[in-house]
């Protein structure tokens, strides 16, 4: 059982330790004289106590869980590069339709039927834009379908 | 006596008419997040606090929603326990163990049924604790200085992951991530921290954002890794015959595990996992060999059941007493109160006593509202169980994104809470504890606060911090929080599992 997870985390940890606790030491002294704990106190012990706990784990690792490479780990970025998507075009492409291809796309990804699941991402979209827009008055935006927007 | 009039106050909050709407709204929520496959009561509780805040609500109205989604998930995921073999979230282990046995003979409506109203006697019991204990505590942590403050938060992280949880170093990484999390921004004299002179980060990472990423966007990545977008098969639950023999046979195991899992909840370190294992092995003891445990006994649903329900509510004493939330869910509850700009703490039952007794009218209301809904209504919601992940969860995300978007209507947020999501997803991979990362989060800064004020006061003399035979005290329970975890963790958690082995697939 290899144990490199915890092993690369806890090391990545200290490099954060690290440049974090030169970051504090970068602050610049605050208006009125330094006191007895500045703004870069709380980091530095911050930055003590957890290089001291990663160097734990990299002395000491737990046994590695498996990372999804292959199909699943295609799926996982599919899934990530949606999100992303989905929040880049949710101004511009509007509430609704960028829904439908979110919610879509991720349930025809999770295993559903392509039809159902665009369909699931209409009807979704639709009712939430109402009961935002409507019943709670909070607007979203309609984005290219704004011609539709009454009054 | 001075309690009373309180309460009778806060059921004048409580009972107002809005405030009843939301209270049964958010158990029919809380019950449904429950029940649903893949939304733990954390995960639900974050996902409806931006919607709480978007709509407007008054303060208490907000509180009153989301203790009620509190107490209704834990009443939601008995019902995937007992139907389904799977427990919606850790406590609810030990109900899979009786009441899916009873579900398998036909009897799934009765182990419903009997769960529901040992749900109702553990909240009711553990209510009635909170009524008697939490003023008494408040009074005491009036006495806190800002360095015993500083302790009890340590206390609090050390002891987070619980006397079961697996590793206590990986509780403490997560906490000074979270910390340091919380550090970025403008602080108190005016010094920006690790803002690199972005504007969005001025004001701090908002807590919400980080929460709403780390559980839902985590969960939707963990649910496509694992392809379990199937939904699953649909139970019949028989028609429901139910005697008051049978209910007064649950009584004193319902009685019994409210009791012990209010004290697991109110002490840091034990939690409700160890409530309903405690409740359920007290349970066989008590009955011995007129039992048949294992095999679909109601007492050995009600006694977990109770338990787990008693150990909910007790959570919320050091929650509501002294700031310090003992579990994710409660840890939510705290982002809700920091976020409406409400310190809690002992202050908190002489400023805003409306509110606090508000929200324990509003629990005592709250279980006979669920009482009442999950009998007639279990039918809904065990339709619900069968909803498949695979749309179930994109409609979660979804939902997430509004709520996120309409706090502040900008795309920075929501990158940022993808971000969080994938941040998430690495951490529960190496098995690195969420929870903590939250509290950092939320206790941060205060925790600083409380740093700089007793170092005021000692002018710069560290050993303030460990000045008083209090502050001795909470430095100690933490340094045992972390060491006792090495050297019991293992006996109680193997001893867990071989009562689960049997019944639970996998772990």
């Amino acid at each position: 059982m290899s144990m490199f997870n915890d092993r690369i985390f806890g090391v990545l940890m200290i490099v954060l330790a690290v440049a974090y606790g030169w970051g504090a030491s970068q602050f610049p002294e605050p208006f009125g004289g330094a006191e007895a704990v500045g703004p870069e106190t709380f980091p530095y012990l911050l930055a003590v106590v957890l290089g001291l706990s990663s160097l734990y784990m990299v002395v000491r690792p737990d046994p590695d869980n498996a990372w999804p490479w292959s199909r699943t780990g295609v799926e996982l970025i599919i899934a990530l590069v949606v999100l992303v998507l989905y929040a880049g075009l949710l101004q511009p492409l509007g509430f609704i339709l960028s829904t439908l291809l979110a919610v879509g796309t991720l349930c025809w990804r999770m295993g559903a039927r392509p039809g159902k699941a665009y369909l699931v991402g209409g009807i979704s979209g639709v009712a939430v834009y109402l009961i935002f827009n409507f019943a709670l008055d909070l607007p979203l935006p309609l984005g290219v379908l704004s011609f539709l927007e009454v009054g | 006596m001075e309690t009373l009039g309180y309460l009778i106050d806060g059921f004048g909050v409580a009972l107002a008419p809005h405030n009843l709407m939301f209270a049964l709204l958010g158990a029919f929520l809380g019950t449904l997040i429950g029940a649903l496959p893949g939304l733990g009561p954390a995960n639900g509780v974050a996902i409806l606090i931006p919607l709480a805040f978007t709509l407007g609500l008054k303060p208490e109205t907000a509180l009153i929603m989301l203790t009620a989604v509190y107490a209704g998930a834990m009443y939601g995921g008995r019902i995937s326990s007992i139907l389904l073999n799977i427990p919606g979230d850790e406590p609810a282990m030990m109900t899979c163990l009786d009441g899916y046995p009873m579900a398998q003979k036909g009897k799934a409506a009765e182990a419903l049924a009997i769960s529901a109203v040992a749900s109702f006697m553990g909240s009711l019991i553990a209510t009635v604790g909170l009524i008697l204990l939490a003023p008494v505590l408040a009074d005491f942590a009036l006495t806190f200085g800002p360095a015993e403050y500083f302790a009890l938060f340590l206390l609090a992280f050390a002891t987070l992951g619980g006397i079961t949880g697996k590793n206590p170093m990986k509780t403490v990484v997560a906490a000074c991530i979270g910390l340091m999390i919380a550090t970025i921004g403008i602080d108190n004299t005016g010094v920006q921290r690790y803002t690199f002179g972005t504007l969005e980060l001025f004001e701090g990472v908002d807590f919400i954002i980080a929460i709403v990423g780390l559980f839902a966007i985590s969960e939707l990545l963990f649910f496509i890794e694992d392809r379990v977008g199937k939904g699953q098969k649909l139970i019949k639950v028989n028609k429901l015959k139910l005697s008051w023999a049978d209910i007064k046979g649950i009584m004193p195991s319902s009685i019994r595990g409210g009791i012990l899992g209010f004290i697991a909840g109110v002490l840091p370190g034990a939690g409700a996992s160890l409530g309903s294992f405690i409740g359920y092995t007290l349970e066989k003891k008590v009955v011995g060999k007129k039992g048949y445990f294992g095999e679909g006994d109601p007492r050995g649903v009600a006694g977990p059941e109770a338990g787990n329900n008693g150990a909910s509510s007790g959570a919320l004493v050091p929650m509501l007493t002294l700031g310090v939330p003992g579990s994710g869910t409660t840890a939510v509850l705290l982002a809700l109160l920091i976020s409406l700009n409400i310190t809690p703490g002992p202050l908190m039952f002489t400023q805003n006593a409306d509110i606090v007794w508000g929200v324990i009218a509003a629990l005592l209301i709250g279980n006979f509202l669920l009482l009442v809904l999950n009998i007639p209504l279990v039918g809904i919601f065990v339709k619900l169980l069968s909803v498949p992940p695979m749309y179930l969860l994109p409609i979660v995300t979804m939902v997430a994104f509004v709520g996120i978007y309409s706090i502040s209507n900008t795309t920075f947020d929501l990158y940022f809470m993808v971000a969080f999501g994938v941040g998430g997803y690495v951490l529960r991979k190496l098995e690195i504890p969420l929870v903590p990362v939250i509290l950092g989060l939320l206790l941060g800064p205060e925790m600083e606060k409380n740093l700089r004020h007793a170092m005021d006061i000692s002018d710069g003399d560290w050993t303030i911090l460990w000045d008083s035979g209090l502050a001795i005290g909470l430095w100690l329970f933490a340094g045992i929080g972390l060491i006792l975890p090495y050297i019991v963790g293992p006996i109680l958690r193997k001893r867990m599992a071989v009562k689960t082995a049997h019944t639970t697939p996998g772990d």
